[in-house]
């Protein structure tokens, strides 16, 4: 049954096309800092599944943002471990991005032909780093606050335009209920459309040129 | 004969991979849908005794509407609301409470005295003075509040 169903759509969909292009593609003898990249993405799934989960009880309005997040760790099911995964699952993104980085350093596979691969990797380091930001500030209280004063001064660092910049992140002169929306909407809607695409390009290039081999002595 | 090799390295890893991504989807998956779902199944909190006014107030055999301020919880945020309900004794000593909410879809219905009627402006809903359906689409009569008098004071039980 499942084999005809699979058939049919196969018929019609040329799905196992793409399942052998991407997943019984031969690759070269590799060891196991080839994974990191996968541990990233894998990462990444659980960051968008917790992240909308979250969206659920989370408001993004001063009067509300520290209550509701209170909410989904004391009274909602299991919503210290939707919250905790969300959590530390931020930074253990940025540790592995940044350990999958060496490993491409390391081994020089950022070399012709995968300089592009190797940028899209950059904006997706960038994209990781911004989702740490501006999701630092969310659940509104004294940690989230203060720190987010202290990185937007530091953004206000920046020669010539830097008091320019610090107003365009805070949405004014102060941190603010301003500053927190959009701080959320950069969170949910930029980042994850700027993630998504980058690792849909990241990937593909992945798969379309194949992974480099280790690199031998004396190359 | 080789080909007699049911279950190769290759197909056990990949059978383990399955199997481990499976329990990492209902890992995820079981408390997702409690997470969800959670804050519906929570019961009601517990009812309590709400003084709504004096006895005094209530005329013989005529509806009285009365209202009490309780305070709800939903979510995080605790609102102020409005309780309200419609008080009848025939010897100012028995009591009933009605709900001033219709049953059919939940506007608030009425007293007009000079009908002896509950209506409700929503779709014509009507009720007698005990609060049985008479006319219209609300299904049932209007729901009652428990109630008791002491020292000349009336309390539903409510939150
Ligand atoms: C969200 C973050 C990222 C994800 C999900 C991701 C995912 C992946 C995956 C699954 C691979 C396949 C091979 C492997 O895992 O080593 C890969 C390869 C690669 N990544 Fe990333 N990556 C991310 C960030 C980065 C960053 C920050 C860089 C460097 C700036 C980078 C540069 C590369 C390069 C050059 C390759 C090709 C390596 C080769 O062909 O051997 N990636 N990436
Ligand atoms: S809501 Fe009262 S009749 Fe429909």
């Amino acid at each position: 049954m499942a084999a005809r169903v699979s058939e049919w759509l196969d018929e019609r969909l040329g799905w196992r096309k793409v399942w052998e292009a991407i997943f019984l593609r031969k690759v070269p003898k590799t060891n196991w800092y080839y994974t990191l990249g996968s541990a990233a993405l894998f990462l990444a799934v659980n960051q968008i599944v917790t992240g909308i989960l979250l969206t659920i009880y989370y408001v993004p309005t001063p009067d509300h943002a520290y209550d509701s997040v209170q909410f989904i760790t004391g009274q909602v099911p299991a919503g210290w471990l939707i919250r905790g995964l969300h959590h530390w699952g931020a930074s253990a993104m940025v540790i592995l991005v940044g350990l999958h980085m060496l490993r491409v350093i390391v081994h020089g596979s950022y070399k012709y032909p995968r300089e592009v691969t190797w940028f899209t990797g950059v904006f997706l380091l960038l994209a990781v780093i911004g989702f740490g930001f501006t999701g630092y500030l969310l659940p509104w209280d004294q940690k989230a606050f203060w720190a987010t004063i202290v990185g937007t001064r530091i953004a206000a660092v920046t020669p010539l335009i830097g008091d320019w910049i610090l107003r365009v992140m805070r949405g004014g002169d102060e941190l603010s209920a301003v500053t927190l929306a959009r701080f959320f909407g950069v969170h949910v809607w930029v980042l994850p459309a700027a993630l998504l695409s980058l690792i849909l390009v990241h990937l593909y290039l992945v798969i379309r040129i194949g992974i480099s081999a280790l690199p031998k002595r004396g190359e | 004969m080789r080909e007699t090799k049911r279950f190769d390295r290759r197909q056990f890893l990949g059978a383990l991979t399955w199997g481990i991504g499976a329990l990492i989807s209902a890992g995820l998956g079981i408390p997702a849908v409690a997470y969800v779902i959670g804050p519906a199944l929570q019961r009601k909190e517990a009812q309590d005794w709400i003084r709504i006014g004096s006895t005094t107030k209530v005329e013989l055999g005529t509806p009285t509407l009365f209202k009490a301020r309780v305070t709800r919880r939903a979510g995080w945020i605790e609102n102020e609301e409005e309780l309200s309900a419609y008080v009848r004794t025939d010897n100012g000593r028995d009591f009933i409470a009605m709900s001033n909410i219709c049953t059919h879809l939940g506007c608030r219905v009425r007293w007009v005295s000079g009908e002896q009627k509950f209506f409700c402006p929503c779709h014509n809903g009507v009720f007698d003075k005990d609060g049985n359906v008479l006319a219209g689409p609300p299904p049932r009569a209007l729901d009652r509040f428990e109630i008791k008098v002491e020292d000349e004071q009336l309390f539903i039980l409510g939150g």
